[in-house]
């Protein structure tokens, strides 16, 4: 798993962070942060107080209005969007709450075109997705279509593919949000394994319990503004 | 307001491109089935409704004027007389072509009439006045013969042994019961023999009943008071040849237009409907019963389709009025050949009904939905068909962007085979027209005498204030053939003969010079001319003529008789065309020192590789005073106006088509905005975005072109020889063969290029898809 940061040191650097959406509506007012290789750090607040748009502009899947987001040492400010799609194949995997996979696609094809996007011959690319699928305990649906998948599964299928090329740093928006307690806790200890062995985490959650069973800092949003930070011990 | 017209109003506003998609394809859609039904409705009886328009005559007796009672007949309605006018005096005037102002008109059939109108051949007085003072005549010309007809307003004709006439207007009978019009008073002077009667029937539609009429209006007749008459079917026959050929070429493209429009409103508007389930299940939910639900579904198709049938229909009826125009004028129908007034009625009704029908398929599945269910049948992320096709795609070797892409069009069959039909429509309709378009000009190029060559040119005529030339015919072909740049000169004109045994005169076309150049390719049997006592005769002489080619026949002209062989067929060369052609030694041995006026000569010159016509013109009207020449190329109106048909219609069309395609897209790109957001969420760039996307239609084009190109080509090799044969022509194999293999190879791009510019817009929107936002809103 990459380690790596920048110059400074740190994967992630947002500094005086605005976001404001054509409505008016000012989602990010001023947010600063800085995360470290293999930190897993979790922001958490009420819906609707800009941890999904902080973890989009973080992912150069929107720009912000004022500020900088340096990811990777890649200023994203200075991408356009075939430079933002590039980094985005390179650099970072993303994990939605809703698993957003192709439907059309069975599971090892959902892997696998994260790879073949990024130019990995087909028949290498479905080697290396049947690895991640293995890897991710569900090597044996590789043939199933998403919608014959558990909510479990789906999302597991989902971290594999984030996870095709792999990216110096994982997005997870809510990945539990949409399981059942009992999927939520595998994924959860997935996430956690993920980051034992390296993988630097950008979580958001609303979930107390995953946050604390997976975060080593915890980031507090409110109104689009940061109001708190801890750190915390994980639990192997 | 009603919550209703509010729901209607607030989902227009809200699917403004989908509301300006289903206005723009109605519009284009309404526009080319006005055409295509004006065409329709146009071609199937340009004659008959000019004819009806001036009151035609359905018989035209001439008779002897000094047998015949000069008192108008009864109109006897027991025995089907509708009308009746004359009898008019009537005189034929044989004037020396060089000798006046109306050059060509040779034997001029003048009848005195006070006025043109009356119950039976309204005349058309399109120019200048009526005739009504001695010394005035008015010539029958069609309006098309505006610019090149003989006569000129004012000019003079000088009658041998009688006063002048004076041109002071020109009038167009579509009966053709005459070539003149002078008032009562001065057909007097010019001595009349005989006189016409003009009758119009009830029922005059098949020969036997013309021939029964005409036997019962001329029983009570004296003995040898019937000198002759004229059925309208024979007239019509000859005079609608040329408005004939468009017919099946027309219908065929009213037909291939009305398909095409109703598949697209049927793709677009259910498309429509089909994206807005959710939106049905929200409105439901809310209270709006079903009843309303459909309303506001059918409304928001159905409004924007309204406005833009009214518009599009009045785009199509300008459009229908320039194509009949130029189709038309050339035989004198485009004053009267104009949009029929059911063509707006029936489009402004059935085009909305299209639409209606269109949306209430769907619409009724949403009626019968529940709340629930249309939500869930609106938002469910379902998969598509064809999966193992998807899958299969994944697996091969292509760029990911292009394999995504081709899968695509699998994903929804139903709306594929739709969009797929229209490619293919408008693939045979290019195919089609293209080849049209290439026998049109081969067969212009081979068939008309008079533009064989790039060049032409006439010895000037002082009648029409131009110089006359200084150097006789010797002398001017000597000239001609010294100038730089000349490679072939040929010389014809045509002189009036008979046929021994047949009452009609033909026009013989006599040649010299180098005719093989140019007029040999129009033989279709037999073989082109090598020496004297030979002649070609166009195919449709011979079959009105009942003649063939090995068959000998006499030629008479004054006293003189000569045999000659016809030994070749040629195509038929239209309307004011000669009746047969033969070398110029034919000519002299039929009538040995006939003075020919210098400017019934007509010249043809072919220059050599690498000389510019222009040029070339420039100096051979600079050589001499008295040589009028002029670039000859693309003078045919026949092949100008299916070349503009052909062009109007197939842009028409192949946007239609277009239209379709992008409609296809967008619904397409809207359904899938999920999935975009996911691919461009794991890297796709804008550019893969937008291959995957055009590659998608990409390859529906190009298998609508692989299976429209032999419908068109099929269509072709069908309709052309109809078409043909209705204008009387022959069709050999070199104006059917049109398609090298290389270019039917390439056809199908045509289908490429029709889907590639339908899809490229909506392409570029959905690379511009912000993920963010569709992620989080879907």
């Amino acid at each position: 798993m990459p380690l790596e940061g920048d110059e400074s040191g740190q994967i992630v650097s947002l500094t005086d962070l605005c976001k404001e959406f054509p409505d008016g509506t000012r989602a990010l007012s001023g947010v600063s942060l800085h995360i470290r290789p293999g930190e897993a750090v979790a922001v958490m607040g009420p819906s609707g107080c800009g941890k999904s748009t902080l973890l989009n502009l973080v992912a150069g899947v929107d720009r912000p209005t004022s500020g900088s987001v340096v990811v990777h040492d890649e200023d994203l400010s200075q991408l356009n969007e075939t430079g933002l799609a590039l980094f985005r194949r390179r650099r970072i995997g993303m994990v939605f709450q809703f698993f957003n996979l192709l439907e059309d696609l069975p599971a090892l094809d959902n892997v696998a075109l994260a790879g073949q996007l990024a130019g990995v011959p087909t028949a290498q690319a479905r080697q290396r997705a049947r690895e991640r699928l293995t890897e991710l305990g569900v090597g044996d649906r590789a043939d199933a279509y998403p919608a014959t998948l558990s909510g479990g599964e789906r999302q597991r299928v989902a971290v594999a593919r984030a996870l095709m090329n792999e990216p110096a740093l994982l997005l997870a928006d809510e990945p539990t949000g949409a399981l059942d307690s009992a999927s939520g806790a595998q994924v959860a200890d997935l996430l956690l394994a993920l980051n034992q062995r390296g993988q630097t985490l950008l979580l958001v959650t609303h979930d107390q319990m995953l946050a604390e069973r997976v975060a080593t800092r915890v980031v507090e949003l409110a109104d689009g503004a940061i109001i708190g930070e801890r750190v915390l011990e994980q639990t192997a | 307001m009603t919550a209703t017209w509010r729901a209607i109003r607030a989902t227009v506003r809200r699917r403004r491109v989908q509301t300006f998609v289903i206005g723009l394809v109605v519009l284009v859609s309404a526009a080319t089935a006005t055409v295509a039904l004006t065409l329709i409705s146009a071609a199937s009886r340009p004659f008959d409704r000019s004819f009806d328009a001036q009151h035609g005559a359905h018989l035209v007796l001439v008779l002897d004027a000094t047998k015949a009672p000069a008192v108008q007949p009864p109109v006897d309605r027991s025995a089907g007389v509708q009308a009746v006018a004359g009898p008019f005096p009537r005189a034929v005037l044989n004037l020396p072509a060089d000798s006046s102002d109306a050059v060509g008109l040779g034997a001029l059939t003048v009848v005195g009439r006070a006025d043109p109108g009356g119950p039976v051949d309204r005349l058309d007085l399109w120019a200048g006045r009526w005739a009504t003072a001695p010394g005035e005549i008015v010539l029958n010309a069609a309006p098309s013969d505006a610019e090149s007809g003989p006569g000129r307003l004012g000019a003079r004709i000088e009658v041998p042994g009688r006063s002048a006439l004076t041109i002071v207007g020109r009038a167009y009978s579509v009966s053709q019961t005459a070539d003149a019009w002078v008032p009562p008073d001065q057909i007097v002077a010019l001595g009349p023999t005989t006189a016409q009667v003009l009758y119009r029937f009830a029922d005059a539609d098949t020969p036997a009943a013309v021939a029964a009429h005409a036997s019962a209006v001329t029983d009570g007749l004296p003995q040898g008071a019937l000198l002759g008459s004229q059925s309208w079917l024979t007239v019509r026959q000859a005079v609608a040849a040329g408005p004939g050929a468009y017919i099946p070429f027309l219908t065929t493209f009213g037909l291939l237009g009305l398909a095409v429009a109703i598949l697209i409103i049927g793709n677009v508007v259910s498309g429509a409907v089909v994206s807005g389930f959710r939106h049905i299940g929200v409105l439901k939910a809310l209270g709006f019963t079903p009843r309303q639900v459909v309303l506001v579904y059918i409304s928001i198709a159905l409004l924007p389709a309204m406005v833009a049938t009214v518009l599009g229909t009045g785009l199509g009826y300008l459009v229908a009025r320039s194509v009949l125009s130029d189709a038309f004028s050339g035989s004198g129908f485009g004053g009267n050949v104009g949009v029929a007034w059911w063509v707006p009625v029936v489009v402004l009704v059935a085009v909305p009904a299209v639409v209606v029908v269109a949306a209430l398929v769907p619409a009724a599945r949403a009626y019968r939905l529940s709340a629930a269910e249309a939500i869930s049948a609106g938002s469910a992320r379902r998969a598509g068909r064809c999966l193992g096709v998807q899958r299969w795609l994944s697996g091969t070797r292509l760029p990911r962007a292009v394999s995504l892409g081709l899968g695509q069009p699998f994903a929804r069959p139903a709306r594929t085979a739709l969009t797929l039909a229209a490619v293919v429509l408008g693939v045979a309709t290019v195919v089609f027209a293209g080849g049209l378009a290439a026998t049109v000009s081969r067969y212009a190029e081979v068939s008309d005498v008079n533009n064989a060559a790039p060049i032409a040119m006439r010895p000037g005529n002082p009648a029409f204030g131009q110089v006359a030339p200084e150097l006789d015919a010797a002398q001017t072909e000597a000239l001609l053939r010294a100038l730089p740049g000349v490679a072939h000169l040929s010389v014809s004109t045509v002189v009036p003969v008979t046929i021994a045994g047949q009452t009609r005169t033909m026009s013989g076309g006599f040649l010299r010079g180098d005719t093989d150049a140019g007029l040999a390719g129009m033989i279709v049997e037999g073989r082109w001319l090598r020496g004297e006592d030979e002649i070609v005769v166009p195919t449709a002489v011979l079959n009105e003529r009942g003649f063939g080619v090995g068959e000998d026949v006499a030629l008479q002209f004054g006293g003189r008789i000569r045999k000659v062989s016809i030994v070749g067929a040629t195509l038929s060369s239209g309307v004011g065309s000669a009746d047969f052609f033969a070398g110029w030694q034919t000519l002299d041995a039929l009538a040995p020192g006939y003075q020919l006026p210098s400017s019934d000569l007509f010249y043809q010159i072919e220059q050599t590789p690498g000389t510019d016509v222009a040029d070339l013109v420039r100096r051979v009207n600079a050589a001499t005073p008295g040589l009028y020449a002029w670039d000859n190329r693309g003078t045919n109106s026949f092949s100008s106006s299916v070349l503009s048909l052909s062009i109007t219609l197939s842009v028409l069309l192949g946007l239609v088509a277009a239209l379709g395609v992008l409609n296809t897209v967008l619904l397409t790109v809207r359904e899938r905005r999920r999935d975009l957001g996911i691919l461009k969420s794991i890297g796709m760039r804008p550019s893969q975005v937008v291959t995957m996307t055009v590659v998608s239609m990409a390859a529906l084009g190009i298998f609508g072109g692989i299976l429209g190109t032999p419908l068109g080509v099929l269509a072709h090799r069908l309709i052309v020889p109809l078409t043909a044969r209705a204008a009387q022509i022959d069709t050999p194999g070199f104006l059917l063969n049109v398609w090298d293999v290389p270019v039917v190879l390439l056809l199908p791009l045509a289908g490429l290029v029709i889907a590639t510019i339908g899809a490229l817009l909506p392409a570029r929107s959905a690379a511009r898809l912000p993920i963010g936002q569709v992620l989080r809103s879907e």
